[in-house]
């Protein structure tokens, strides 16, 4: 029996061979982490202020995203759904960016979320954010509950629970 | 309980494998490559593929061949695939540093699995200064520890140095960090300094 075990540790261990978790995300289920990152003037802004406080919605974005621009009826929604619950964070990913283009979107788009410049990457790595549009969902103990990508994706159940009692 | 022994024992081998075989000589070293890419120090391998840029597909008698460019820097990006979104992030960023990662004595070459017509369109699209090289069946990107599973390249980067040397390697290159795009222009211009 102990045979078989260390057996097929050690062939999963070769079936995963040098392959990285790239792309892949924050797993569902770990603590969220309150990175700093800074807000379109240059200010900075811990993520500790919310987090563990109370349910957040980061959605990691681009002016140039197509699926973000896909998804912003939807974030929309939500921001007036659960606004006053849930704090909404738009991290933009600064790639192919300037703060004034970023706030040239925001004037004529309107999404409702409060917006961040990541600069320095730090929430890019922290989250391991695999493409724009992604969206992760961090209940109010800090934990994270929903992870997604794309145009389509639908996080109403997740928010509706999140924010219950 | 022999045969747990010999069981066992075949299993670990099969995992340590790959550094057995490489303390072996150099059939083995050459298995250690393909398992983890070329390290920092190591010679880079040689390779020739099909390219095309913005304004032309290259010849089939001329591919781009890495060994062509010794004397000079050459950046070699790995990328999953033309006209996703990360990847167009990705290629037009590089793009847009190109002056400040390339000049005379740097090349930059971008490699993924889609054919060289793609890449013509993909490198027309986003008016790339740079080349787009074809490796379909991932033999290249398998060498330097660039394959994935899925069929596509993995996200990665390589500055090799003028001695054809891996001088800086980056093997989970994230398309969305301005920090790795920072450390490799570093690389670059490191690399650029007499020793």
């Amino acid at each position: 029996m102990k045979f078989w075990l260390i057996l097929g540790a050690l062939t999963g261990l070769l079936l995963a061979g040098p392959v990285h978790a790239q792309e892949s995300g924050i797993p569902v289920g770990s603590r969220a982490p309150a990175v700093q990152v800074n807000d379109l003037n240059g200010h900075p802004v811990s993520l500790s202020s919310y987090i563990g406080k109370k349910p957040v919605f980061l959605e990691f974005w681009a002016t140039w995203c197509e699926l973000c621009e896909q998804l912003l009826p939807k974030v929309r929604q939500a921001v007036a759904q659960y606004g006053n619950q849930v704090e909404f964070l738009g991290v933009n990913v600064t790639v192919n960016q300037t703060p004034a283009k970023v706030q040239r979107y925001l004037d004529k788009n309107k999404p409702g979320f409060q917006t961040l410049y990541d600069d320095q990457g730090s929430s890019i790595r922290a989250y391991q954010v695999p493409s724009t549009s992604y969206v992760v969902i961090v209940d109010r103990t800090g934990k994270v509950v929903y992870t997604g990508t794309g145009g389509t994706q639908n996080f109403d159940t997740v928010l509706r629970r999140v924010t219950r009692g | 309980m022999r045969l747990s022994r010999t069981m066992i024992s075949l299993a670990t081998s099969l995992v340590i494998g790959v550094p057995v075989l490489a303390a072996q000589g150099n059939e083995g070293k050459v298995k250690a490559v393909l398992q983890s890419g070329p390290d920092v120090g190591r010679r880079a391998p040689d390779f020739s593929l099909p390219w095309a840029s913005k304004d032309s597909v290259g010849p089939i008698e001329s591919p781009y061949q890495l060994a062509s460019d010794r004397g000079k820097t050459v950046v070699i990006a790995f990328y999953p695939r033309d006209f996703t979104q990360s990847s167009t992030a990705e290629m037009r960023t590089l793009a847009q540093q190109y002056d400040s990662l390339a000049g005379p004595d740097v090349v930059l070459v971008a490699i993924s699995t889609d054919s060289v017509s793609t890449h013509r369109r993909f490198a027309q699209s986003l008016n790339l200064p740079f080349r787009l090289l074809s490796d379909p069946d991932q033999r290249i990107s398998k060498q330097y520890a660039s394959k994935d599973p899925n069929g596509y390249n993995r996200r990665t980067v390589y500055v090799v140095g003028s001695d054809g040397r891996v001088a800086f390697r980056n093997l989970q290159f994230n398309a969305l960090d301005p920090k790795d795009y920072a450390e490799l222009r570093n690389a670059v211009k490191n690399s650029l300094r007499p020793s």
